[in-house]
This record gives C-alpha cells, structure tokens and sequence, in this order.
C-alpha cells in the first residue's frame, strides 16, 4: 500500500516495485521488422545491462511484436538483444492500425500472466513497465501517444540520446519544492525546434502528496539511425510468449482496403551516406555517373543531385534520366532536406537552395575544380579536381580497403 | 444529415525573418516575436472547410492558450468559415506536457456535444495539424484522440465521407525509415480523429464545387470581422476539470535541463585537398569507410 | 458532367471586365484563373486610360465599375504630368507631352496590377455570385473540345438550324473534372494557351511583340510628392529614350504609384533579337541615368554583421536587425502617408506626428549605435517583373473568335502604341464587354447561333481601339507636333527641320496621314519605328539641347540572381516550358534575352537551366510553352 509508506522509502523510488522492465514495440511491416527496431532494441540491451549491474537487479528486454505470421521474426529480436519476445499473431494485426495496436500493446503491457512467465518475482506488486520505447516514424509516433494515453504516462518523442541515473530534483510541483531523490530514471535527450538545443526531458512520479500521482512508465520514440544496433548473435538464448489479443468489434470495422507504394519519393533518410552530383557531370556525364554508381554501392549511398539536372538538361541514356534526374532525388529547398552522417558533392557548386537541402549533414566532402564555388564553406574537405581524376582514385582506395575486410567476414 | 467537426489549433511564434526576435542571450523573445496560426493548423482548418463545402459540415474550432490565443482562433475562422470558437485558457493551462493538454481538449470537446445545436449527436470528426513548429512533437492529438476513445488516423493526405452510413474513407502517408512510402487506404466508422499530413490538400474536383467553396470563404471573411462574437471562453471550472489533472500538476514529463548540441554543425571550415595527391585520397577513403562503419571504429 | 453557360477562361483585367458586365446583365458566368490568386500573374507597365467617349464607343473602367472606382482608388495615381526625356550620357532634355496624354483620355492612371485586379475581382466576384457564378482560381485550362465534334461547322455566317445545332464546348482542366460551357470568353493573355490550342492564330512572332521589363522601387508617398514636384492628388509620368537604350528600339518609363515607382523599358522583340541586350541591364541603363538617380533615390539601411560570430549568432543577429529594419520600414510608411499618419494616431498607436518621427529616429540610432547598420543613399527594389506586349497595329486579330469562343485583349494581339503612349488595360476591358454582350445577346438562344462569333467580330471592328491600331489619327500627330514645337529644332539638322516643318502644315500633314493610312499604316513602320527616331534623333536633342545633371549618388544595383531570389515561386515539378529546337538561333538568343535567364548553352544546345520562369513569353513562339499549373508558378506581389 503506497499511502501507508512513509516519504522516505518514497524517495528511494521504492514504487517501482510496481514497474518493471523495458518494452521496445516492434513494427513489422510487410513481413520486414524494421531497420530502426534492431537500433532500439541495441539502446534497450546497453541500457538494461548498466541498469542490471548498477542496481543489481535483473530486469528484461520485452521486444512486443503484433502481426500476422510473425513468429519467425521472434528469435531474431533475441540475435539483436531482447530477453523475451512477447509475440500476437493474428489476421487482425496484418497492418498496424493505431486504435487495434494500441489496445493490444497496452493489454501486454500490464498483463501479470506474461509477468508471471518471465518473473514470478515481480507479479504480485507489478503494475506497469518500468520503459518503453518506440519508433519515430508514421507508426510509432502515433501509436506512442495512445499507449501512453491509455497508460496514463509520459513520453518524450524524437530522443536521440538516453541515460538512466539517479537524480535530485526540486520542482515545484513533482515535489512541491523539496528536494527529493528520484532512481532509476530515465534521461531522454531530444534536438529541440530550432536545432540548437538538446532539451532532457524527464517523465516523473508526483511524489508531492497534494497531486499525488504515478507516471510510469517512462517512455519515449527514438529517431531512426540515432543509435547502433548490436551485432546479431545466433547463440543469445531468450523467451517467446505468444499473447492472443481480444479485439473490441466496434474497432474491426477499420479496415485497410487498399496500400500501394509511393514510388516518388527516394527514402534518402536510411541512409548514412548519400552522395549527390550536379551540373559538374557534364564532361562525360554517363562515364561520371557510371562511377558515382560504382562509389554509391561500395559505400551503401542513396544518389541525389542537385536541381538543374532534374530538367533533363544532358542528352542521356533514357533509362539514367528516368532513374536519376528526377524531382525526387533533388537536395535542395525545391527537393528534400536530408540529414546523413555523410554527404559527398560532386560537381555541385552549391547554390544557396541546394545548401538549404544538406548543411544539417554530419560530415560534408565536395569535389569540384572550381576553389571560389561556395560548396566550399560548407564543406568539411574540399578536394580541388576532376571528378574524372578524382573518383577512380578514390574507388580504387576503398576497394583496397574494404576487400581484405570481406575476405576476413568470409573466413569467420 | 447533420455532421459536426472541430478543430484542434495552436498559436504559434512566426519564425520567419523580420517576424522573429531573440534575446540577448540567444533565447527566443516571445514577447516581440509575432505569432500566428500554426502552419500545421492551417491545414487542419483546409480539411474542415472541405467538409463544410462538400458536407454541409458545423465547424467548432478549439485551441488551449493564453487569451491571445483568440488570434488563431479568427484566422483559422477565416479559413474553414468556422461556426464557434473555443478558448480554453485559464493560468493553471499553463506549462502543460502533451497528456495534461489532451485532457484539456478532451473535456473541451466533450463540452461541444452538450453546447452545440440541439439534433447533435456530439462531434463526428476532429481534425488537428501534423504537429506544432514550436516543440509540441504530434502527440497532444492522438492523445486526445484517445481519452475521447475516437481511433486516430495520422498523416492523412484525402478524406471522402460516406455520410448515409456514416463512414469515412480515407488515404494516410505512411513513412517508414528503410521502407518505400505507403499510401494506405482505410475505411472506418465515425467518429474519428484525423490529424493531417502537411502535404494535405483539399480535393474539390468539380468546378461547382470549387464555386462553392468562393461562397463560403467569403462568408469567412464577413465572420472573421466580428469574430469575438462566435468565441466562448472556458476555463477550468467551466470545464469541469480538477486542477490536478492539468497545467504541470497534471504532466508527467518536465524539461529538466536545456543544453547547446555540442559541435557547431553551422561552422565549417573546408580543408583544402589536391585531388592529384593518392595519399590524400586514401585518407579520405578511409575515413568516408570509418564514418560509414565500414571499417574500423567509428 | 456539369454545365454552364459562360466560361471566361484568365483573371486579367479584360477577363474580370467581361465577368463583370455578364453578372450585371444577370446571367451566370464563371471565371476560370490558373494563379493562385487573381492577380499573381498579371504585369503592366503602367498606366490604364479611360477614353473620351466623343470618339467613339468605349466601355471604360468607370463604365464597368462605376463611381466606385474614383471614390475607392484601387489604382496609384492619376497621372498629371508626362514628359519625354531624352538622354545622353549625363545630359536630358526634357519635353512636356501632357498633351500626348490628355488625347482622347478623361484620365489616366497609374496602376500596380495586383492591387487592381484584386480590387476588380472582389466586385466582379460580388455581382457573379448573385447569379451563381463566381471566380475559380488555381486551375488551367489545359484543353478545350467541342461537345459533337462530327457537327459540321461553317465559319464566318456559316448558316445553320439553330435548334439542332449542338456546340457546347468541354473544357479539361489540370484540377478538375471535366465541364461543359456553351461559350467561352478566352482572356488568358499575349501567350494565350487557348488561342494555340485552337489554332485560333498563329502564336506571336517577334515582330508583333515588345518585351517590357520592370521594377518596382520603394518610395514613400510625401517624398515621392517632393521629388517630382506634384500633389497628393497628382501624378507623374517619365518617358525615356536616347542613350538608355543601348541602341534597341523602344524606350524607358517611370511612372509614380502611390508610394512607390514604376520603372522599366519596353522594347521591340526584334530589335532585340539582332542585337541581343539583357533586359536586366535595359533596365539598370535607365536606373542609373542621372536624373533617375535623383528621382528615386531614398535612404536605406545596410546590414552589418560581424563575421568572427558563430553562424548561429550571426543568424541570430540578422534576425533581430531585420525586425528593426521592419518597424523602421513601417514607422517611415506610415509618417509620409498623410492617411496612414491618420489612422495610426486615430487608434491610440501614437499620439502625435512628432511621436512618429521620435520613434523612427530611435530606432535608426539604435540600428547605428547598437548594431552598427550603415545607412546609405540608393533604393528599394521590391519586385522584378516582365511581359510581352502585343503591338496592336501588327497583331490584333482580324477575326477574334474560333467557333463560340471569344478572344479579348492580349489575347487578341489588341494593344495600342501611340507613339510614346502604350494602351492594352483599357482595350481589353472594352473588348470584354463586347464579348459579354454579344453573348447576353445569345443566350436566350441557347448560345447555339454559330454567328456568335462573328458579331462579336463586328462589334470589335466598331471599337474606336481597333481604328486606333489601323490608322494614324491626323490629330494625334498635329498635337504631337505642337509639343514638340516649342523646343528650338534647327539643331537637329536639315533634314529633320524639313520634315517637322511640312508636317506642322495642317494640310500636307492631313495629306500625309490620309495617304499613308490608304496604302496601309503597317508599310511604314519599319521608317517610323526606327533606331534613329527611337535612338538617334534623342541623343541628338539631348547632347544640344539636353541640361546636365550633376550626381554623385552610386546606387547599389541587385545582381539578376538576387533579383529572381527575391520573387515567390510556387514550384511546379512538372515543367511548363520543354525546348523543342534546342539548336536555332533564336534560342541561342534567348540565352540573353529571357528576363531571368532561364536558358542556358550546354554543347551546343540551348537547354533550361531553372526554373526562375516568370512567363513573360519572351521565349514562346519557338518552345513549347504552355502556363504552369494552377497556383504553380510565379507569384507577383505587385505585378
């Protein structure tokens, strides 16, 4: 009985007696688990290991799969670091619709039989999951909300960073302006509006007796490519538990009639390497171009380029217009603003709209013969040449390095 | 048959140049910074009108804020020819996180099924923007979605209504890291909550249609000169909400601390490389494959 | 499919006009705009005439609109005085052709064409929705069909059993679904879509057609008063050719708005294309002539920002220097407007004139003092524009119709150049009206007559406009002479002394004129449109005749690319232009002559480099060139 407790053992966080574990909510989609699911579930195994030692407890990563067969996935979720899968398998959960998923997903959620399953231990106090993440992107953020209105919690959407300590805080109202230690909680780093900005939000229990009040668990969505996954491992050993869902009917009367991919759109943002090129093509533009393809599958890069070539200005090879000189792939305010860790310019003066679309990128090379181009204050390394000199260079001297690594990934 | 909608909008700094102002220490001056309708819930206020002129729909307009919020109020008016206009401000609103807000929202709109016009059967779509430009991060609508129990569709590009069986169809961009986009097609009874993709537009497809639309955009206009007389104030205890569940008593999440991104991504300094040195090509190589992960560690 | 009985296809002035006239005859029309507003794609030089109705039968603004157009205003300034300044180098001489104005004219204005036609689309719109009608914008007509193409159709009086006789036209849009109209009235303007769709005429050529391209500068109103010496109920109109033409044919104006200036230059296409200028630098010949210097300059404050900030911080203070910039920009606007002063004391803002000029002096020394803004003396550009002109006498349509559909205006090819006085607003709104009650007249029939078309075509033929384009008027001339009269010509050598001398006799003139409009106006354009009457004869005047003006203002002049920066676009992913013969010379001329130089060489082939397309048309007669999709495009503030 929490009221009987005294303030003290509050203070100790001695309620999260009631919460247990991390959830990490998996989105299958298409029979395909999603890239940006293994980095979650990489976040959630570094972070429960510190936990686990830390407080010397031994709490689990629950990876939570609904769909349609998908049992297969499972032992998957296990390589990349979960404890327990707790899988639904049922027609109903074909698509991942919000109102169906979030019932299920929160029914998971406080269901003491899975409890009773993983750690019996836990089953009489249990109430909630202690963490929970999910993905930022069109399911998760939404199916974030619900849950976390249904579970009457907080969340912190977009994280790029996380830390579990233990903190003072004084706030006038969690703590009605006392100073009060609060364990085990969860620091959720997200860039702010203006990019700037890191803000740390917080999701805290009301320990001031006036608005006394829970908030657990602490939950957030994570920004696709913001954290590394592990390295599967086929000899991790975890538990699967399938969950039969009950479905209320009024809400089976929302149906997916129809899904169709938007072929316009290249998805630039799975992408740590991206490499665009422009009007410098124009010496040899199938040869040039030929290369940059070379360059683009060595390094795992998506192609863009950069506004004029998308008017179809070079006489070229109908298939390499159709495929490259595309509104879709255009870096630019008139194009797609792209973030990757990488971005190589070739043959891109860096006109002022083009900028617009790629100064957010971590590390920027341009290649260009022109030194007053303005590509070059926004670059990291200006390499000053002919793209037609240059790349052979460059694609020789990844070859070089990257082919004994293959060879050596063959032997193991 | 009748179909009522509202709004959901927020009020917002205006960031662009010549509207925006900071202060000294680099902070945003909210005082001097303009602010205006959200562009997010511009488009929300598009996807109403589309149901007034195609559905004959009753608009009610909602945003939580201070009373300056009324500014976003009268141009989202001006925008869907809005029937009422709702503020729900009141001090103790204030520093609400997503859920403390939603449950202002919630109990607004439950107040909207009792105000409105007597054959209302309560609100049958509510429509919000994608999100907020200022922090709010899209969640306040789902969440609001579900402590009225409406099933919430987010990222929808193209709604049709079925108004006989009360259905509605509609299209949602789904986009998903490493995936292709989708465009998903989905059926569902009303009442629902529909939060809109930016890239939302209104599909009047006929030109008695798009006549239509003339008409009532210049109704809006002659509303949105006496606006003040379609807007209703509430605060708390017109709401009925208990202080606890609202304003920072009522959200689980704080801001605990505010820092600079360490690296000046803005501030780059090129370093210049002779594209005839090997040497130098090589350790560009190598670091393209380190950053990558390919090789090494990063 | 849906039906209706009138689409006006283009929400121009002349569009607006004919919406208008059939909405309050009560009939339903609907008009039909591809911009995203009405007005966003509309450019004028420019001034909009209203003609004496002693010389013939014209509907005029007033006439269409009503009192409401004097009491409202919705144009800049009535113009009051006009002058011709010829130039060399730093040399003008400056003649009074007020007269040249006054001819014919109650008045004429000076008008920002997006304030205009969105003034005359709120009334139009008004009156069309009473009959149920209205205007539509962001949608292009891409296409236009004949309902039962199988009905045979005879041209020009072809007779035909009305009641069986099926001519409805269908009309495709980008936007929307298809609909059915029984008439169209195609107002799209010089570049019309309609009129090569239908083949109604062959597209423009160069000949036909004057490039004319403008900016608009930031002035405000008391000051522009004090510069040009008139009053707050005058206007002035400025009038150059000599050496600012760089050696084309046409010439410069200056015309002043309500608080702001017109300038720009309007030049023969084929003047251009044997000597290609860039029309940006047309227009800096004139920006930089002395006595526009004078004219235009103003104070105007410089940014600085020190470079050894973080971007972050320099974005940051630029921010806040621009917010500054602003309520200095606003504070100015409002103290030179005598009703705005008004306005802004009335509502408790400020309480005095005073308060206002205190306000503005602080904050400019906060800008000097805190942020270190230089203000410096140049001028405002707010917005770069151009289109071509079609020059009536060389291109109207002799027929201006194809079936039931209607053309008016640029449309037609109907726009008149009476020497230095350019008429095409006025034109096309009389013949709208026209239009609008040929087919008022024909819709108790159905608008199944196929003669509609043809008594349009001759009431169009009744416009003292269309006379105006085929004939020289011996009056016009006589008081063109007497203007120039007054400035001693013996200078100007012989030869000319001669002419201007035979001409100033009433009877060898009238001989003259009779003459030359019996043989045909058209045959002697190439001595009267002239480089040495457009550029010799003004150099001429102005080195012996011309007063020197002393500056030592150096103006900032924006770079092209700043130029096109700073106009709104709404991007089209699908291109509206697509060159066809990559490989001409008139494309490669084009490179030089496209306003915003959308074109460029790469190989030998002309190709399109971006998409700064502000559909001039310039570059239409060897493209395939259509109007952007609707709301797509260019998007003029001012126009």
């Amino acid at each position: 009985m929490i009221e009987n407790k005294k303030l003290s053992d509050l203070e100790d966080g001695n309620n999260s007696n009631s919460y247990h574990h991390m959830l990490v909510i998996i989105e299958v989609v298409d029979g395909v688990v999603l890239p940006v699911n293994y980095e979650m579930l990489g976040e959630a195994r570094r972070l429960m290991d510190f936990f686990n030692k830390q407080y010397n407890s031994n709490e689990k990563v629950i990876a939570v799969v609904l769909g349609q067969n998908i049992k297969d996935l499972c032992n998957e979720l296990i390589n990349y670091g979960a404890d327990v899968v707790v899988y639904a398998d049922d027609p109903n959960l074909r698509y991942m619709v919000n109102q169906t998923s979030t019932k299920v997903i929160s029914s998971i959620a406080m269901d003491k039989d899975i409890i009773s399953k993983i750690s019996p231990d836990f089953v009489n106090h249990y109430k909630k999951p202690r963490y929970m993440f999910f993905a930022a992107d069109s399911i998760g953020r939404h199916l974030s909300a619900t849950v976390l209105a249904e579970l009457d919690s907080g969340l912190a959407s977009d994280v790029n960073k996380l830390e579990i300590s233990d903190l003072e805080i004084k706030h006038q109202h969690k703590t009605k302006g006392n100073a009060l230690k609060y364990g085990k909680v969860l620091e959720m780093y997200r860039p702010d509006f203006s990019g700037f900005l890191w803000t740390t939000i917080l999701c805290l229990d009301n320990k001031n007796p006036e608005i006394r009040r829970d908030f657990h668990p602490q939950a957030c969505s994570i920004i696709p490519g913001a954290f590394a996954p592990l390295e599967p491992d086929p000899k991790r050993k975890g538990q699967l538990i399938e969950f039969t869902p009950k479905f209320d009917k009024k809400d089976l009367k929302i149906k997916v009639l129809n899904r169709s991919i938007d072929k316009d759109k290249i998805d630039f943002d799975s992408f740590k390497i991206v490499i665009s090129f422009g009007k410098g093509i124009k010496e040899f533009p199938e040869d040039n171009i030929k290369l940059i393809e070379t360059l683009s599958k060595l390094t795992g890069a998506e192609i863009g380029i950069s506004l004029p070539l998308s008017k179809k200005i070079f006489k070229l090879d109908e298939k390499i217009n159709s495929k490259y000189m595309i509104p879709g792939r255009v870096i630019g305010t008139s194009g797609r603003k792209i973030t990757p860790k990488i971005y190589i310019a070739i043959g891109i003066s860096g006109a002022i709209q083009h900028i617009e679309g790629m100064k957010e990128a971590e590390f920027v090379i341009a290649i260009n013969t022109d030194e007053n181009a303005p590509i070059i204050n926004e670059c990291d390394i200006f390499i000053k040449g002919k793209m037609e000199d240059v790349l052979p260079v460059l694609i020789e001297e990844i070859k070089r390095i990257i082919s004994p690594l293959e060879v050596q990934a063959k032997r193991k | 048959m009748s179909l009522n909608v509202a709004v959901i909008v927020k009020l917002e700094p205006d960031f662009s140049e010549g509207n925006i102002s900071y202060n000294a220490d680099g902070t945003l001056n909210r005082a001097e910074t303009k602010s205006k309708l959200g562009a997010h819930s511009s488009v929300a206020c598009l996807a109403a009108f589309y149901a007034k002129v195609n559905y004959g729909a009753n608009i009610s307009v909602a945003t939580m804020g201070p009373p300056m919020s009324e500014i976003a109020l009268s141009e989202a008016q001006s925008i869907c020819d809005a029937d009422s206009l709702h503020l729900y401000t009141d001090r103790i609103f204030a520093s609400a996180d997503t859920l403390a807000t939603a449950e202002v929202l919630k109990k607004g709109i439950q107040k909207m099924k009792e105000n409105e016009n007597e054959n209302n059967n309560g609100i049958d779509i509510i429509f919000s923007g994608h999100r907020a430009s200022d922090g709010e991060t899209g969640q306040t609508g789902p969440q609001t979605a579900w402590k009225l129990g409406y099933p919430f569709f987010g990222n929808v590009i193209d709604y049709h209504l079925n108004l006989k069986d009360r259905v509605v169809t509609l299209k949602r961009l789904v986009v998903l890291n490493g995936m292709d986009n989708i465009i998903e097609e989905i059926e569902s009874p009303l009442p629902v909550f529909i939060a809109l993709d930016p890239s939302y537009k209104p599909s009047f497809t006929t030109l008695s249609s798009r006549l239509k639309a003339t008409i009532f955009e210049k109704n809006a206009e002659k509303k949105v000169a006496n606006f003040k007389s379609y807007l209703k104030m509430f605060d708390h205890n017109s709401l009925e909400l208990d202080p606890k569940e609202v304003g920072l008593s009522g959200s689980p999440t704080i801001v605990y601390k505010v820092e600079r991104i360490p690296k000046g991504k803005m501030n780059r300094k090129a370093e210049i490389i002779d594209g005839r040195d090997r040497n130098q090509i090589k350790n560009i190589a190598e670091k393209i494959l380190i950053l990558n992960g390919q090789y090494g560690r990063s | 499919m849906e039906d209706f009985d009138v689409i006006i296809i283009g929400g121009g002035s002349a569009g607006l006009a004919a919406l208008k006239h059939i909405s309050a005859l009560g009939k339903q029309a609907i008009l039909i705009e591809s911009g995203k507003e009405i007005g966003s794609k509309n450019v004028s030089g420019g001034i909009l005439y209203s003609k004496n109705k002693e010389y013939g039968q014209v509907h005029n603004v007033e006439d269409i609109y009503g009192q409401k157009f004097l009491e409202e205003e919705p144009y800049e300034r009535r113009i009051t005085k006009y002058i011709l300044n010829a130039t060399s180098k730093d040399k003008v001489c400056s003649i009074d052709l007020t007269s040249i104005h006054d001819f014919q004219s109650n008045f004429g204005c000076s008008v920002l064409l997006n304030k205009l036609n969105t003034w005359f689309a709120k009334e139009a719109q008004e009156e069309a929705q009473k009959q149920g009608g209205g205007i539509v914008t962001g949608v292009h007509v891409k296409n236009i069909k004949w309902n039962n193409e199988n009905t045979p159709i005879e041209l020009d009086g072809g007779k035909q059993n009305s009641s069986t006789y099926d001519n409805s036209l269908i009309v495709e849009t980008d936007e929307l679904e298809e609909f059915r109209s029984r008439a169209i009235i195609a107002a799209d303007g010089v570049n019309s879509e309609i009129a090569s769709l239908l083949r109604a005429r062959e597209k423009f050529s160069p000949d036909q057609l004057y490039q004319g391209v403008k900016v608009v500068i930031k002035l405000p109103e008391e000051i522009i008063e004090k510069r040009f010496e008139i009053g707050p109920d005058e206007g002035a109109a400025h009038l150059f050719s000599g050496d600012i033409s760089l050696n084309q044919v046409g010439g410069g104006f200056l015309y002043t708005n309500r608080d702001s200036i017109s300038i720009g230059g309007v030049y023969h296409l084929s003047s251009l294309l044997e000597n290609p200028v860039e029309p940006d630098q047309l227009v800096n010949s004139l920006i930089n002539n002395p006595l526009v210097k004078d004219l235009i300059q103003d104070e105007v404050p410089i940014k600085n920002i020190e470079k050894n900030l973080s971007k972050e911080e320099q974005t940051k203070k630029s921010f806040t220097i621009s917010k500054l910039i602003r309520t200095w920009n606003e504070l100015r606007e409002i103290y030179y407007s005598p009703k705005n002063r008004e306005k802004t004391i009335a509502n408790g803002k400020f309480k005095s004139i005073e308060e206002i000029k205190d306000k503005i002096n602080t904050t400019r020394r906060r800008l000097v003092e805190e942020f270190n803004t230089k203000f410096v003396t140049n001028y405002v550009e707010l917005e770069y524009s151009a289109k071509v002109v079609p020059d009536g006498k060389r291109c109207m349509m002799n027929k201006p119709y194809y079936k039931n559909v209607l053309f008016v205006g640029d449309a037609a090819g109907r726009g008149i150049f009476l020497g230095p006085r350019i008429e095409g607003l006025n034109v096309g709104m009389d013949d709208a009206v026209r239009a609008a009650k040929t087919i008022i007249k024909y819709i108790k029939n159905n608008l199944t007559d196929p003669n509609i078309g043809e008594i349009y075509s001759q009431s169009i033929h009744e416009s003292p406009y269309t006379r105006d384009m085929k004939k020289i008027d011996k009056d016009y001339l006589k008081v063109l002479l007497k203007a120039v009269k007054k400035i001693p010509l013996e200078d100007l050598g012989a030869k000319n002394n001669f002419l201007i001398r035979c001409m100033s006799n009433d009877f060898l003139r009238n001989f003259a004129v009779s003459t030359i409009n019996k043989v045909g106006f058209y045959k002697f354009l190439s001595f009267v449109e002239s480089p040495k009457i457009y550029i010799d004869i003004p150099i001429l005047l102005a080195e012996k005749l011309g007063r020197k003006i002393n500056t030592s203002t150096k103006f900032d002049i924006p770079e092209l690319s700043e130029r096109i920066s700073k106009l709104k676009y709404y991007e089209d992913n699908n291109s509206h232009i697509i060159v066809t013969k990559p490989q001409i010379e008139f494309m490669k001329k084009m490179t030089v002559l496209c306003p915003t130089k959308c074109y460029s060489i790469e190989d030998q082939n002309v190709v399109i480099q971006h998409e700064g397309c502000i559909e001039c048309g310039t570059c239409s007669k060897e493209t395939s060139w259509k109007h952007p999709r609707g709301e797509k495009g260019i998007f003029f503030k001012y126009g």
